[in-house]
Order: structure tokens, then sequence, then C-alpha cells
């Protein structure tokens, strides 16, 4: 979570406008899971590892390391799809090539699905999601909410993470009882300390003339015309490759 | 006659269930002044200064704005608050935002100022601390001394009448602090009334115009800088030393007692200059 939430602020694309980018993952996703998998969902990884690696500058391998979790879950589920009951004659495992496919073309589709979430998370801080919501019709109060959680996460875990090497440094974790303890104390303190903080805050807030309110500006940012039609473009291209191809396989 | 700003009036504070913070404490802020508030770690500045923007209340005594006793209501404090800064010590106890941007918005946005009207009020506060270049950054990615300018940034935002900061300089570099002082330079010129708490007698010393000495909860003595620290019995009181500078100056004076009558140096080059006199120059 950390690794993208990195990459999502400094990427090159990290100033364009969330709408952009939510037009591309969004499109590309409608894409994968309407048109025929088969041959649409390579060309979607493919070029959403393009546009992830070589527009947004995204390294290769967090790219690669960002889908080898979801890759993983799905690989080793998706032989189960093609199997089938039969009960016909008492019980029956079958494995048929038609599950196969079915199995195969879910796979697909899934992978092109977790290809695009990835590109949204690695170039689109999750915050700059938060304003679409509003606009879509979200109370203020949960959005709110959403707001302070996001920021106080990394407060809390960096609390967490000096918490925790201050106990390395004086053994806390040599052996299983002193381990224990250690994790114990560290979450109770960290439970102290977040009320404690949460006053702090009430304060520093309020010094600000807070009143119950958390509005705030999010930093302009015009929709670039040529990137929505490159978008576009890059989405019809994808869909007719995809047509294209499944009408000469066929 | 110089006007009063702000001033506390015998102010008692009691934390619950605790000892006595502040005891029959007097201050007074004059318009355009720049004031220290100098004391000894856990004397209860911080207290003091939460007075100062009506977060807390005195159990006894009066804050007085205008030569007007504070009310606690709402629509007061709120009056109170737009017009009083208070920048708290801890940076990440003011800042709540995903990003910079963000963040500085919050304060004018509360003042009920228009779109347009608070994206300039943004600009000019981050240009003011020489941190347009960190507008698009996230909160979280900043160091200390970055997020300390923003969320001095935030309260110059709102651009406030008097701008109290808590230990502004604890935990800057050298650089850092050269820098926050260039900062509030300006903003003294464009006739900001600025308050600050520390326990550094060298900075108090250079920058503030006037001195509060503070010990155990009150204020021992408020005055002119240079007369309140050159008070050694009175800075014995609160835990304090003198500043180098006048530390060395008094010393010089014993070789040359005339010099007293010219009045301490102020700063570094004032001290240096009066050395070469002693020494005899530049070979």
């Amino acid at each position: 979570m950390l690794t993208s939430d990195g990459f999502a602020w400094t990427n090159r694309w990290h100033r364009h406008h969330p709408a952009e980018k939510g037009l591309l993952a969004g499109g590309m996703l409608v894409l994968a899971v309407t048109l025929p998998a088969p041959t649409t969902a390579p060309i979607i990884i493919a070029v959403m590892f393009v546009t992830t690696v070589l527009g947004a500058g995204i390294p290769a391998v967090t790219w690669l390391r960002l889908m080898a979790l979801p890759s993983g879950f799905l690989i080793t589920s998706v032989p189960f799809l093609a199997l089938s009951l039969n009960f016909s004659s008492g019980l029956q495992v079958v494995f048929s090539p038609q599950g196969l496919e079915v199995a195969l073309s879910v796979l697909l589709r899934s992978l092109a699905a977790v290809s695009c979430l990835t590109f949204l998370t690695l170039t689109t801080p999750t915050i700059d999601l938060v304003p679409l919501l509003r606009r879509v019709g979200v109370p203020p109060a949960v959005v709110e909410i959403m707001l302070l959680t996001y920021r106080l996460v990394f407060v809390f875990l960096e609390r967490a993470a000096t918490g925790h090497q201050a106990q390395i440094a004086r053994q806390g974790y040599v052996g299983l009882r002193n381990t224990l303890r250690s994790l114990g104390l560290l979450v109770t303190s960290l439970f102290q300390r977040s009320l404690e903080r949460s006053r702090r805050m009430e304060i520093g807030l309020t010094a600000r003339g807070f009143q119950g309110e958390l509005r705030v500006l999010a930093p302009k940012r015009s929709i670039s015309r040529a990137r929505v039609a490159s978008a576009a473009g890059l989405l019809l291209g994808v869909a007719a490759a995809g047509l294209v191809l499944d009408a000469t396989v066929r | 006659m110089t006007s009063i700003a702000l001033a506390a009036n015998g102010i008692d504070y009691t934390y619950p269930g605790e000892v006595r913070a502040l005891k029959q404490l007097d201050l007074t802020i004059e318009k355009g002044q720049r004031l220290a508030i100098l004391g000894a770690n856990g004397s209860g500045k911080t207290t003091l200064l939460l007075h100062l923007n009506g977060t807390l209340r005195p159990s006894a005594g009066r804050i007085l704005i205008d030569g007007r006793p504070l009310s606690y209501d709402r629509r007061s404090l709120v009056a109170l608050r737009s017009r009083v800064g208070l920048v708290l010590q801890e940076p990440d106890d003011q800042l709540f935002s995903a990003n910079v941007y963000q963040d500085v918005s919050f304060g004018p946005l509360n003042l009920g100022l228009s779109e347009a009207a608070t994206r300039s009020r943004i600009d000019a506060a981050l240009e003011a601390l020489r941190i347009s270049h960190l507008r698009d950054r996230a909160t979280h990615m900043l160091s200390f001394g970055q997020k300390k300018r923003v969320a001095i940034a935030g309260m110059l935002a709102m651009q406030p009448e008097i701008l109290i900061l808590d230990e502004p300089t604890a935990g800057l570099d050298p650089h850092g602090v050269n820098h926050l002082l260039s900062v509030l330079h300006r903003l003294h010129e464009t006739g900001t009334t600025l308050v600050f708490s520390t326990h550094d007698v060298d900075l108090a010393y250079t920058w503030a115009d006037q001195i509060a000495v503070f010990a155990d909860g009150t204020v021992l003595k408020q005055g002119e800088a240079a007369a309140m620290l050159a008070d050694r019995e009175l800075l014995r009181t609160a835990r304090l030393k003198m500043p180098l500078i006048l530390e060395i100056a008094e010393a010089l004076y014993c070789r040359r007692p005339a010099w007293a009558a010219i009045g301490p140096p102020r700063s570094k080059d004032a001290l240096l200059h009066l050395l070469e006199q002693t020494i005899g120059g530049p070979q």
C-alpha cells in the first residue's frame, strides 16, 4: 500500500487531472468486461503495462510486483473453474475442454481488469478521487472521514514504526515472551497516543477556524483535451483491435 | 501611546486533576510588537498561548481583546480566532489534509472567503514561506521542517493581526531557523503583531522587542528585551541564562566601563564592532 501511494504522489502523471486517468482506467475496465476476452484482454494488459511504465514512468518491477499478488490468487483458483461436477451417475468430477475455455477467459478478463486498477493505484493518489465522490453525491461527513483517515493512517504508521524501533533498540523482541509483551505495550501506547493526538488536533483545527466542517480546495487542475482525446483514441483502438482479431480467429 | 491588542489579566488555570498551570499571570501584547515569551521547558508557556486564542478558559482573571474582556460564546471565539492565529509546536497537530494546497485552503475557507480569494491567499502564503514548489506534495511525505512551514502557511493564509507561534524554531536546523526568521521579519514589516514562545535566550535577545520572562506558570517580568536579559537575578529565578552576546559585552564593560553607556550590542555584528574597538580593529 505504501509503495503504491509513494508512486501515486510522485509519478510523471501525478499532476494530471484524476478524471483523465479515471477515464482511461475505467474505459479499459469496461472493455475488459464486455469484449471477447481471449483477444481483447491480452491487448489491454499490454497497453496498460506500456502506459504505466513508459507513460507514467513507474518501474516495470513495481508494476509486476503489484500485479503478482492478485495474479497469484487468480491463477491458483482458475483450474477449479475448468472442473464441473456431474451427478448423473453418482458424484463425478469432470474436466471439459469447454470448461477450460471458460476458465481461461475468466482468468484473462480478471488480469486485464487488475491491470487497469494497478494503473490507477500507481498513478493517482486515492485522495484525488475523493472530490469525484463528493460530486457523485457521497455525503460530506463520509468524505471528511475519508480525508482525515487517509492523513491519520500515515501519522499512525509513523508512530507505530518509531515505537517499534525504540522497542527493538531495547531488545524488546528477543524471545517470544518479550515479543508478546512488547507488542501489547506498543498497541496500548498507540491507543493512548491516538486519543491524545485527536485532542490536540482538535485544538489545532479550532485555531484555524474549524466550525464542524472540513472544507478544502483541491489544487486547480485543468482537464487536457489532448489527453482525453488520446485516452478515447486508445480505448477505441483497443476495442477495434480486439473485435477484428476476434473475427479473424473465428 | 501604544495600543494594547491583547492582554491577560491575572489569569489562573488548573488542568483537571493536576497542579496549577498558570498563576496570577499578567501579559500585554502591543500592536505591531515582537514579543518573546521566554521560559524553561514545562513552565506552562503552551498553556498560556492556548488562553490567548480562547482554546482554554481561565478559572480566574480575564483575557482582554482591544481592552474588552473576551466572552466565550461561539461567535466571539470565532471572531477572536480570525484575528489571533496560533501555530502549534507540532505541525502534525495542525495539518489534516492529504496535500499541501488543500491543507492551506482550510483556514481561508473557514473565514468564508470565496474560492478565488482563497486561491490567491494560498498562493501568497505559499510564496511567503517559499514553498510554492511543495503545493502538490503529499503532507505525509514532507520533512519536519517542511511540515512546519506548511502549518505556518496555513495560518498566514488567514491573515491574522496577531500571529502566535509555539516554539517555532524547535526541531529546525540553522538554515530552517534563518528562513523562518526572515519570514517573520517580512510579516512584522507589514504590520503583523508577532508573539512566540521559546527557551532560546539568544534568539529572543536578537529578535524580540519585548520579552516576558516566564517561570512556574507566571510571567515574572515583562519589558524591553535587553533589560530583561541583563537581569541576572531574574534569569536565575527563571532557570535561564544570559545570551552569549550580552555575556561577552558585560565582560568587555569590565575593561572599558564607559562603553556600558552606549547600550548593549543587540546583534552579532554590533558585538564584533565592540570587540574590534577593544583589540584595535583588523590588522
